[in-house]
């Protein structure tokens, strides 16, 4: 990571002067990108990092939303502060759900997201008085400062790269490399000394906030936010990103939203078949590209060094 | 989807007023009436039907899922896919032939084996290829499966929903003590009953069900045993492909047709699973019977909240008991 | 010499379905002591350790470890006090490298791994590195521990345990698989241990020339229960251990 150091500062210049150079509609697709990335990094938190498949994520992603959006709506809360308590919000959700779910691993772990994000789902659902259901809220609006798309643009980035950091930090640290352990050989660790459960939930809290964090950044973006939001085609969506770009490297799962987010624009424009087109997509990546892109491309990389993988590279 | 046993009531003829209670009681086999108590039973064993037919079409379903499952490891996202589209070709075929009488009889056995061919295909293209990879990846494939075939029903068959008209002998209600149950349901119910006999009938007493079974509990015995796992492979799939074809060629004429039934039938095919264990025949029959009366029941007491009540079941199961209540104990 | 008891089992049962792995057992370690279980397999021994470290439940019998009753206690809790266990089959982190496993195995006895800023890179450098040299791993430092050699992964194993800096550690057959040199300096170093910082070990062997040369008592196990106690050369005399076991390996 730190070698690709120099690569990322020049994409951070480039990202800073999209706007400059690129229409409106696209200036849409970067902030859409980077929202749905910070999504899919707090997914591959658990999922790459610890080896757990969630399929539920999207809970948080929607409680996250909703809490924005009905602070801005019903109370006119200033949206920093949204945004905390969305992270907060989602991590009280994430640690209520989290506590059944980690005492389970593999396929029931997945189910058992994927049934408990149905439920927040349904509850969003039908309580029509608090949150108007399927009505969905409207009327979420940045604060003037924020309006433009431009404005919302940088507005967003500066969040994703801060949340970025952070979790790159929390993958590096000591718990991240615990997550690791926990992945590769959950036995084992216990019997060096960790509450494999324990730390599991954390985790699992920790990736909660982030992608509720993502989530109130959607509403004043979207205007609009909708149960939606909640449910397995949302939580599918974090999956397919980090399948695409790649599960074992940090940016992998930015890397799929760059390439899931631009396709889904680009073939929305003229077809409106775009479920066959991801899956199509999706099966070309499994069949023949079992690491993503990025691992594809770490295969290719390595044939042209000659000394042996050093720890940032093998697989973290 | 479509309608449900407690949409339909009797024709009010047939509701006798009985002024004395007494009467009733002192005859039990008096029909329902239309006090109270009366019509409180016809209600309960009409949903009951209700219930039991939408259990016996999520048996239907989740027996292919289970049965593919416990042999080959796949969970099959796209299961209630193929479903759906038995139902749509069931449908395509029953309009060529709709000047015969018999023409649903026959378009529903056509659709299955359409629909088992279909399933080869698959298997041959598609699914063997990830026999050896991991779980999220083989989710991934059957989930992309999933909007794949979305899609192509789209394509195929357009956006409108489509009815099938019922034949006449099973349009109406038949009376069961006075309570009227829709005829066709009846004939789903059997149809389940008639499928839950056979898949047990293969699997205990057939040699090549003896061999699945030993599939299920280990791939190496079985092929040092000179038979070839792959067509093992294969045919189950085939196998569970057939049998969810035909379910949806059978539910096709129970309501209408729609886009995106697939995606609801799923979930609750999954949570039928859950809850009565992962390659447990016994266990999907029993999990798709509670699912299905809870779907019918919740109807009465909170219309809204039948798949959250769903999800809620399965929630506990997976807390409580990982494994479903017919599946075997395991670490988990 | 302080003669404290550091591991009191009484009277240990385990049954698996109708199987009784464990039939009985008591056992007493004291501090300091290098020692031996050995028995044919399926005597019990993996059972023995597994009940030992938390890794199954006990169905009847105590277990006290520097006087305290550990008996059914999580395996992350008896590893905190003070035991830790090789594996007989290698349990490593195969995705990380040879530094990243004994890493992780201080880090945890530090304390440290709640830690979710500091770059681990920078974490217990000198640490790690010494348990390395230790162990003789040093050269392979950077290699990804699944493709180390299985010597290499059983030393890899050792230094795992070693890392949680444990007062009683349990080996699974710590030589299975090494040449004969490779095995010297394992036990060698095993012994040095034993030595210089009065770790408890308790180890299983097939090779006898291991057990006889390296611990100080030993126990015999036949299914399930204690057969023969004592010195080496009291078991070697043992009539009831050599029909057992003894008279098997020739």
């Amino acid at each position: 990571m730190r070698r690709y150091g120099w690569f990322l500062g020049l994409i951070f210049i480039l990202a800073l002067i999209l706007p400059q150079v690129l229409g409106e509609f696209w200036v849409h697709v970067a902030v859409e990108i980077l929202i749905l990335g910070i999504f899919a990094v707090s997914f591959n938190m658990i999922f790459g990092y610890m080896g757990q498949l969630s399929f539920g994520h999207a809970a948080y992603y929607g409680v996250g939303a909703y809490i924005t959006g009905m602070l801005m709506v019903k109370a006119s809360v200033p949206l920093p502060i949204c945004l905390a308590l969305s992270m907060i919000g989602a991590g009280i959700c994430a640690l209520i759900i989290g506590y059944f779910c980690v005492r389970l691993t593999g396929i029931y772990f997945a189910i058992l997201t994927m049934a408990f994000g149905q439920l927040i789902y349904y509850i969003i659902f039908k309580w029509y008085s608090f949150t108007r259901g399927d009505d969905g809220l409207q009327g979420i609006i940045a604060p003037p400062l924020l309006f433009s798309a431009n404005a919302y643009y940088y507005f967003t980035l500066l969040i994703a790269a801060a949340a970025l950091i952070v979790m790159w930090f929390i993958s590096e640290s000591p718990f991240g490399y615990t997550m690791r352990a926990i992945r590769d050989n959950a036995d084992r660790t216990r019997f060096i000394g960790i509450n494999v459960r324990k730390y599991m939930l954390i985790n699992f809290v920790v990736a909660g906030m982030f992608a509720g964090l993502a989530g109130a950044l959607w509403g004043p973006f979207n205007r609009s936010i909708a149960p939606d939001l909640c449910n397995w085609h949302q939580s599918g969506t974090p999956v397919f990103m980090t399948v695409i770009g790649g599960p074992f490297g940090f940016l992998g799962p930015m890397i799929g939203s760059v390439i899931y987010t631009f396709l889904m624009a680009f073939v929305t424009g003229f077809t409106e078949y775009w479920p066959l087109t991801i899956g199509l997509v999706i099966i070309f990546v499994v069949l023949f590209l079992p690491g993503g892109v990025l691992g594809f491309f770490e295969s290719r990389m390595k044939g042209f060094r000659s000394n042996a993988s050093k720890p940032e590279e093998t697989i973290p | 989807m479509g309608s449900r046993g407690g949409d339909y009531r009797g024709p009010k003829s047939r509701e006798k007023i009985n002024p004395s209670g007494k009467d009733r009681d002192k005859n039990p086999a008096h029909p329902a009436g239309s006090t109270g108590k009366g019509m409180y039973i016809t209600l309960l064993m009409s949903q009951f039907m209700s219930g039991l037919s939408q259990g016996m079409m999520l048996f239907l379903i989740a027996s292919g899922l289970s049965l593919i499952f416990g042999v080959m490891n796949i969970l099959n996202f796209a299961h209630a896919s193929f479903w759906l589209v038995g139902a749509y070709f069931c449908h395509s075929f029953w309009l060529l032939m709709k000047d015969y009488g018999f023409g649903l009889w026959v378009s529903i056995p056509l659709a299955g084996l359409v629909m088992a061919g279909i399933g080869w295909l698959i298997e041959v293209i598609l699914i063997r290829r990830v026999y050896s990879r991991d779980l999220p990846e083989q989710l991934l494939l059957t989930y992309a499966m999933f909007l794949i075939i979305g899609d192509i029903i789209k394509i195929s068959w357009g956006v409108e929903d489509r009815l099938i008209i019922r034949p006449a002998g099973v349009a109406g209600p038949v009376f069961f003590f006075g309570i009227p149950i829709d005829s066709y349901f009846i004939f789903v119910i059997l149809v389940g009953v008639g499928v839950a006999i056979g898949l047990w009938f293969f699997l205990k007493k057939t040699k090549y069900g003896h061999i699945v079974r030993a599939a299920v509990f280990s791939r190496e015995m079985v092929s040092a045993l000179g038979i070839p796992v792959p067509r093992v492979y294969t045919g189950v799939f085939i196998l569970g492909i057939f049998i969810a074809g035909t379910a949806g060629a059978v539910q096709a004429p129970v309501g209408s047709i729609t886009l995106g039934m697939d995606m609801a039938v799923i979930i609750q095919a999954f949570c039928v699973v859950v809850i009565g264990g992962f390659g447990s025949l016994l266990g999907t029959l029993v999990g798709s019977i509670i699912v299905g009366e809870i779907y019918a029941f919740s109807i009465l007491f909170w219309p809204q909240g039948a798949l959250a009540l769903i999800f809620i079941v399965t929630a506990i199961i997976l807390i409580v008991r990982p494994w479903g209540l017919f599946g075997t104990p395991m670490r988990v | 010499m302080a003669e404290e008891v550091i591991l009191k089992v009484e009277k240990l049962n385990k049954a698996f379905g109708g199987l009784k792995a464990t039939n009985n057992i008591s056992y007493k370690m004291t501090t300091g002591e290098i020692s031996a279980i050995i028995g044919p397999n399926g005597a019990g021994k993996s059972t023995f350790f597994n009940l030992l470290t938390g890794y199954h439940s006990v169905d009847s019998g105590n277990i006290f470890f520097k006087g305290i009753n550990i008996t059914n206690w999580p395996p992350y809790r008896i590893t905190r006090l003070g035991i830790a266990r090789a594996f007989q089959v290698s349990n490593i982190y195969p995705r990380l490298t040879t530094y990243e496993n004994v890493r992780q195995a201080i880090l945890s006895q530090q304390k440290k791994t709640l830690d979710f800023f500091t770059p681990a890179h920078r974490l217990a450098k000198k640490e790690t590195q010494e348990l390395l040299e230790i162990t003789g791993l040093s050269q392979q430092s950077d290699i990804t521990a699944g493709n180390l050699s299985q010597g290499d992964k059983k030393r890899l194993e050792l230094a795992i345990a070693l890392g949680s800096k444990p007062d009683l550690v349990f080996l699974d057959e710590p030589t299975a698989g090494m040449s004969g040199e490779e095995t010297h300096e394992t036990m060698e170093l095993v012994k040095r241990l034993n030595e210089e910082i009065g770790l408890t070990i308790l180890f299983t062997e097939h090779d006898m020339s291991v057990v006889f040369g390296y611990a100080r008592r030993l126990t015999v196990l036949h299914q399930g229960t204690v057969i023969a106690e004592g010195t080496p050369e009291e078991v070697r005399t043992n009539e009831e251990a050599q029909r057992v076991y003894l008279g098997e390996e020739t």
